[in-house]
């Protein structure tokens, strides 16, 4: 660590992993409702379940993206971070308002909840991911628009490079966006309109900047490829995921009564949204392939290559999958749905933090690289976890198709409650595969606590050929 | 790397075999075939650009089976109009397909730096 | 990649590119927005609905159902419940009215909200306006939603 203040990473990158484990527990719970229809009803019922899961999942990758910013730009601005002192307390500002907000949705009714934190004045509350109470989002604003600052001053007074300047017009973008989450009309198609501008351009928009940077910024530490060529790859990522994202919105416009030339512009735009993932994989293979050292931190190289291929069969593929008008009038709002979602946002997202983790805590904590132990134990967890998510998508997929098969296509169509029953057996595999990715997951903060040799430092590369 | 330098051509035909064997697996089937033959043919054996074109070939050939060869049974034996036929069809033809695009994307990094698929 | 594409043009194309589209995102809205009302069924948007809407959201009804396909996939989708119900807005109170307390044993159930009778017709009246709401290609497929 060459910055003293990078070291605040950390308070977030252990906030990150301990709701991941949250979101996990309350996965399988969810993947349990499915299965036993009333388990833990009335106590838990499962939109409050599925509410804890999602925004866990949201807060844990911003608490991820923060830490990232924090441990990343310093080194790459060469100076200290503006101010360490405005990093840890927002950090506690934030946990608590993310703990005190899933405490809401866990101890008192919804409606309860809305009523107390007086929804009414500016209700924003019910839309799904943004369901936090209003309170809460003024606080993500306060917290994000105090993070950008102390990031952005960072980086304006220090040196100015491709990765930290990709990274923060990735975050000033993921705040600006966020300020949609305060406009809910009464007209329920401009409020799904205007809603979508912050989840797409979100997942599909300024986050893939986030995550191409945070790739970007490992794999010039691990590999030692040339600065430039790694920039040289970023930008044309980041280029065709804008390119693409941006009227890529446009497949959310399909059903929602906007106008029918949506259908052609989310299609064709979509359409071309696998391309940057698919760059990505292609940046990630090269750049490892040419690598000019053998970094000890294995786990962390295995972690970057990991979330390049599944951001690319998840997001990539899996979005592919359905995401043409005359299909997703079929599979819309189907498992389909719900099998992207989850390959997606752990392929890209998850892993990506993980990735940035598995690089930067070790040093954090003194060491180059985890110890060799260590290593083994993240890398099993890092299989687990991800052949696992690859099953829960594939049974999914295959629920999805039924589903759609006997409640749309047929020409006998069946009911929804119906259909669910003969996807049983779809779920309970499902459940399967999710009680061995939190296996996976306990093995993997496990990882840390692992004793074991110290890995041995290898030379660089002795550069060969071309 | 290990890999002795290649020269300028040789380079250039294994990116090109490698280049057309991804795009036959992802945009443009059949036409990259053809042109990977194309180039396949205008190498010399025992060169790089020979060794990525005849892998082009072989990985293409093997996933043109697996993928069509495989589905097409799933089809025959299940029937047309069963949804269980689709739910295996569509599952497997996705990931097998991407497990292949994934290998040709292996294979031009590879071949961009002029190696072999395995460091030897 | 080749050594004639340099990362100034890389950046230039990030830029241009990124820049060109914001624009065209920005500008489409206006469009849209302004040929909504030949479909987004906004003459029926009276201050029940609005309510209803208010109902709606407060209940978290999105963490289970779909709605015009968006929202959870674990209940059916209600942007076409008014017509499944066959046009009645009784049917759908008297669903939602009769939700057992404790569940039913095995199955998913939906909560009971003790909604008043004014709330319940809110809540009928706004799923009856997301009916109304003119959709491409009329979607759902079929009844079923």
């Amino acid at each position: 660590m060459k910055y003293e203040s990078q070291s605040v990473a950390m308070l977030y990158f252990i906030a990150a992993i301990g709701l991941f484990v949250g979101q996990i527990l309350f996965g399988v719970i969810l993947g349990l409702q499915y299965v036993m229809g009333d388990f833990l009803f009335p106590e838990i019922p499962f939109n409050v379940a599925r509410m804890v899961h999602t925004n866990l999942l949201i807060v844990w990758l911003l608490f991820g993206f923060m830490g990232a910013a924090y441990y990343l730009v310093p080194e790459e601005s060469e100076r200290e971070l503006f101010s360490p002192m405005l990093a840890k307390i927002m950090f506690w500002i934030f946990l608590a308002a993310g703990a005190l907000t899933i405490l809401g949705y866990l101890l008192v009714p919804y409606a309860t909840l809305a009523e107390i934190t007086m929804n009414d004045l500016l209700p924003t509350m019910g839309r799904e991911f943004l369901e936090q109470p209003t309170i809460t989002k003024i606080g993500i604003v306060i917290v994000a628009l105090a993070f950008v600052f102390n990031i952005g001053m960072t980086i304006l007074t220090g040196r100015k490079t491709v990765i930290s300047l990709v990274l923060l017009t990735g975050l000033v973008g993921l705040a600006v966006f966020f300020l949609f989450s305060f406009y809910v009309p009464d007209n329920l198609v401009l409020d799904k309109y205007f809603w979508w501008f912050v989840v797409h351009l979100w997942v599909e928009g300024v986050w893939e900047l986030i995550m191409a940077s945070l790739l970007a910024y490992v794999l010039i530490k691990v590999t030692g490829v040339d600065r430039e060529v790694i920039e040289k790859w970023l930008y044309i990522i980041i280029a065709m995921a804008l390119i693409s994202g941006i009227l890529g919105t446009g497949h959310h416009f399909f059903w929602i009564g906007t106008p029918g030339y949506w259908l052609w512009i989310g299609s064709i735009f979509s359409a071309l949204e696998p391309i940057p993932f698919f760059m990505m994989t292609l940046f990630a293979f090269n750049v490892v392939n040419k690598r000019r050292r053998d970094h000890p931190n294995k786990a962390a190289t295995l972690w970057a290559l990991g979330t390049a291929v599944m951001a690319f069969l998840g997001a990539g593929v899996w979005g592919f999958l359905h995401t043409l008008a005359p299909v997703n009038f079929y599979t819309h709002g189907t498992q389909i749905t719900a099998a992207h979602g989850h390959m997606a946002f752990y392929g890209a997202y998850v892993m990506v933090v993980l990735t940035i983790i598995s690089y930067s805590m070790p040093i954090m904590r003194g060491q180059k690289a985890g110890n060799a132990t260590a290593q083994i134990v993240e890398m099993w967890s890092f299989w687990l976890m991800t052949v696992s998510m690859v099953f829960i998508t594939l049974f999914l997929t295959g629920a999805g198709i039924l589903q759609v098969y006997l409640q749309r296509y047929s020409d006998t169509p069946m009911g929804f409650m119906a259909t669910q029953e003969k996807l049983e057996l779809f779920y309970w595999m499902r459940e399967g595969a999710g009680v061995i990715f939190l296996i996976g997951l306990i093995l993997y903060v496990t990882s840390f606590f692992v004793k074991g040799k110290e890995v041995v430092l290898l030379e660089d590369r002795v550069e060969a050929g071309a | 790397m290990t890999s002795v330098p290649e020269n300028e051509l040789q380079l250039k035909q294994a990116s090109n075999a490698a280049m057309a064997s991804l795009l036959n697996l992802t945009i443009l089937p059949v036409i990259s075939f053809m042109a990977l033959v194309l180039i396949y043919k205008k190498t010399e054996p025992g060169t790089i650009g020979h060794y990525h074109a005849i892998l082009g070939l072989k990985v293409n050939v093997i996933a043109a089976t697996v993928l069509f060869l495989v589905s097409a049974l799933m089809i025959l034996l299940g029937g047309f109009n069963s949804p269980w036929t689709w739910v295996y069809v569509i599952s497997y033809f996705t990931i097998v397909h991407t497990l292949f695009i994934v290998i040709a994307l292996w294979a031009l990094v590879r071949a961009w730096s002029g190696d072999r698929l395995r460091s030897d | 990649m080749r050594e004639t594409f340099t990362k100034g043009m890389a950046r230039n194309i990030y830029y241009g590119g990124s820049v060109f589209f914001l624009l065209v995102l920005l500008g489409l809205p206006v469009d849209t927005v302004q040929g909504l009302p030949k479909t987004d069924n906004s003459e029926n948007l009276t201050e029940e609905v609005a309510a209803g809407k208010r109902l709606w959201e407060i209940n978290d009804c999105i963490g289970c159902h779909t709605l015009l396909g968006e929202g959870a996939y674990f209940a059916p989708e209600l942007g076409n419940v008014y017509t499944r119900f066959g046009e009645s807005t009784e049917a759908i109170k008297a669903f939602i009215k009769s939700r057992p307390v404790d569940g039913i044993a095995g199955r998913r159930s939906m909560p009971q909200f003790n909604f008043s009778d004014q709330e319940l017709e809110e809540i009928a009246q706004f799923l009856k306006y997301a009916d109304g709401i003119k959709i491409s290609k009329d979607w759902p497929p079929n009844i079923q939603g």
